[in-house]
């Protein structure tokens, strides 16, 4: 226990925040020495293994502050906090009713909202780099919307790695005020260099009841060897209501938890992402969609496109607790394979504990429709733009989920970059079946 | 310009359908090619447009003398050659104006220009009587067969093609829908532009009147003649064509 409990008075018989952040990184210290670089194991062929990291080789790298070159899809926001490897090098606030910091400040400045919220969701030992994340972090963001208040423009955060080396812990606290609207943004960046780089991350959302969040991610860790390992928990509360569309545009191995909680009556999810996985990429997720009390909703869909020698796994669980009827919720996903070396899973799955609830779900993976391409070709169209047009009009249904247009464009034009790196295999691949056929 | 079909065989995987159909169809005329199911008229349109699934064994393609047989669908199409489907394929995520604004570029030099194209398309949905927000949905997605059949149209309206095949576009429309798609059939007749308009039954070719029919029974061409051979079939019925050709062979 903190050493403060015997010096301070009975007035604050609870430990200072600063206090239950040093325990849990100590527990968490201990938990993460304890344990050995995991690998994942599923039944089939699949495994997600970090062989490949030289973990010992990486170091938290600090920086001066100062706004780099972003280039995000909106330029005007509520907020924008960046923080480049270790260190927060920009925080601004355009909206005074809202907060948002490093969250080191807030933990002496906020005492109160993360003594009740910090790391609610997220135990520090549910397995390696959470351990990690909750012993190393530094930085870290802190978003507070009070209750009653709409904020139009995003609060942007974005994380940055610019050099090989880097190992970023990682860790978001967002709290959400009764009936208050507001979108949030994280990004993840990295520019195309020659190395190792570490992603540990932890991001928390608590949605309280009536409040309405539009939540995007955008993970575009460029073409270096950027490992990727994260937990995000999302917490609904009743009536409340959140959408939230993760965006996985690049990356050498993603590795990533994505949870999304109905906590209690009334409360309402979306949940859409979408993934293009290219060259030697390695990309394994895992959501859940866990209903913990009645009555609340749920819809999950993600799609992906698999190119090059790529791996892609998308695992998706609907999870309705006991005590949780009258819950009405699905999942779709679906993987494209666009090159015959790729290698997709997609597996949507359900426990339900309870009678009297609506849940279904369904998983296709594919290749393109020939008959589709056929039909765009006698249009005048070339058998490559027709097979751009196609992945491009798949993915829609997600990116116009965005609701916004800066970064729907910014999506669209990865995409489109993508698809044109790929042509030739595309085309190869495309061609044979054509052949065959 | 012409478009001729000479001694054209063509099988699935597993037999052949076409059994040598010689046919040319040239600009300013409306053909009709009638016959029963499974006779080979699909097979005709499909192969015309290139659709891989067929393969020609013998036989010519010709557009304007230029030989299309193994030219790609999109270089047929470039050439002049426009499908109307009757099984169109849906293209989600793709809105149908977005689709036909790529569709027209792909037959251009220069993109076509923003307001052109915007004038260009309500000219045409007004032609065919179009409505609501018909061309910011998904092509075919969710689309009836009446709404499928007219999005055809509108992309022949749009497009502009020196000949046009329209494969069982009356199929599965009501009478109403019927008269809409054959009034913006006859708007684009022209001197221009030829129609080969296959069609099981004869109702569409009282509002179009073809000026040569043509009568397919098993993948071969049977009898041909003008607009009074679609009047005597709507009244004898395929089986007389049949009984007929059976009768001349032996």
């Amino acid at each position: 226990m903190p050493a403060s409990r015997d010096s301070v008075g009975a007035h604050s018989a609870k430990p200072s925040a600063s206090a239950l952040v040093e325990e849990r990184r100590k527990a968490a210290l201990v938990a993460y020495e304890a344990e050995a670089v995991p690998t994942w194991r599923r039944s089939g062929f699949w495994t997600t293994s970090l062989r490949g990291l030289d973990l010992d080789a990486l170091e938290p790298k600090r920086y001066e502050p100062g706004l780099p070159e972003l280039h995000l899809g909106d330029e005007e926001h509520a907020a924008l906090i960046v923080q480049r490897g270790a260190s927060i090098v920009h925080a601004e606030v355009a909206d005074d009713r809202i907060t948002v910091m490093p969250l080191e400040q807030a933990v002496e400045e906020h005492e109160e909202l993360v003594r009740e919220y910090f790391a609610k969701r997220l135990p520090h030992d549910e397995g390696k780099f959470a351990a990690g994340t909750a012993a190393f972090w530094t930085g870290g963001v802190f978003i507070h919307v009070p209750a009653n208040v709409q904020i139009e423009k995003p609060i942007q955060v974005v994380w940055l790695i610019d050099e090989p080396g880097t190992a970023q812990w990682a860790h978001t606290l967002a709290i959400v005020g009764e009936n208050s609207e507001v979108k949030i943004r994280e990004f993840f960046r990295a520019p195309d260099f020659e190395g190792q780089a570490l992603h540990s991350g932890a991001f928390e959302l608590y949605a309280l009841p009536g409040a309405q969040v539009d939540l995007a991610h955008y993970q575009d860790w460029g073409r270096g060897e950027v490992y990727d390992l994260s937990t995000r928990r999302v917490e609904i509360r009743r009536d409340a209501r959140v959408k939230w569309v993760p965006i996985h545009l690049g990356g050498r191995l993603t590795k990533q938890t994505l949870d999304i909680i109905t906590a209690e009556q009334g409360s309402d999810m979306k949940h859409t992402g979408l993934y293009f996985t290219e060259r030697d990429e390695h990309l394994d997720l895992f959501t859940t969609d866990r209903h913990e009390a009645g009555h609340t909703t749920g819809d999950t869909v993600w799609k992906g496109v698999l190119t090059g020698d790529s791996r892609a796994s998308y695992e998706g669980l609907i999870h309705i607790l006991p005590k949780a009827p009258e819950v009405d919720t699905y999942l779709q996903t679906h993987q494209m394979l666009l090159s015959p070396k790729a290698r997709g899973d997609a597996i949507p799955s359900l426990i339900v504990e309870v009678d009297n609830v609506k849940a279904s779900h369904g998983g296709t993976v594919g290749e393109l429709d020939e008959e589709q391409i056929f039909y765009m070709m006698t249009r005048g169209m070339p058998r490559a733009e027709a097979v751009r047009v196609l992945v491009e009009g798949y993915f829609e249904q997600v990116v116009q989920r965005l609701e916004d247009p800066g970064l729907e464009e910014l999506v669209r034009r990865r995409i489109a970059e993508k698809l044109k790196g790929a042509e030739d295999q595309v085309r190869e691949f495309i061609g044979e079946r054509a052949e065959a056929a | 310009m012409t478009l001729e079909i000479q001694n054209l065989h063509v099988r699935t995987e597993d037999r052949e359908i076409l059994h040598g159909v010689d046919l040319k169809v040239s600009q300013g005329e409306t053909h009709a090619l009638m016959g029963p199911n499974g006779s080979g008229k699909s097979t005709l349109a499909n192969t015309l447009m290139g659709n891989p699934s067929y393969e020609v064994t013998e036989g010519r393609i010709l557009l304007n003398g230029e030989d299309l047989t193994e030219a790609a669908p999109d270089e047929r199409a470039r050439a002049g050659l426009f499908l109307a489907f009757q099984y169109p394929a849906t293209i989600p995520g793709v809105s149908v104006a977005n689709f036909l604004r790529m569709a027209v570029n792909a037959g251009r030099e220069e993109p076509i220009k923003v307001k052109e194209f915007g004038a260009l398309l309500r000219k045409n949905v007004d032609l065919l009587k179009i409505t609501g927000d018909f061309t910011k949905r998904y092509l075919n997605e969710g689309f009836s067969g009446g709404e499928k059949k007219r999005a055809e149209i509108l992309q022949l309206a749009m497009l502009q093609p020196a000949f046009a095949v329209l494969d069982e576009t009356d199929s599965g429309l009501d009478i109403d829908a019927l008269r809409i798609v054959s009034d913006g059939v006859n708007a684009m007749r022209d001197e221009n532009r030829g129609f080969l308009i296959i069609t099981h039954y004869t109702r569409i070719l009282s509002y179009v009147r073809p000026d040569f029919v043509h009568i397919m029974l098993d993948g071969r061409i049977v009898r041909e003649g003008g607009a009074e051979l679609a009047d005597e079939l709507e009244a004898k019925g395929y089986e007389f064509v049949r009984e007929e050709v059976a009768g001349s062979a032996g």
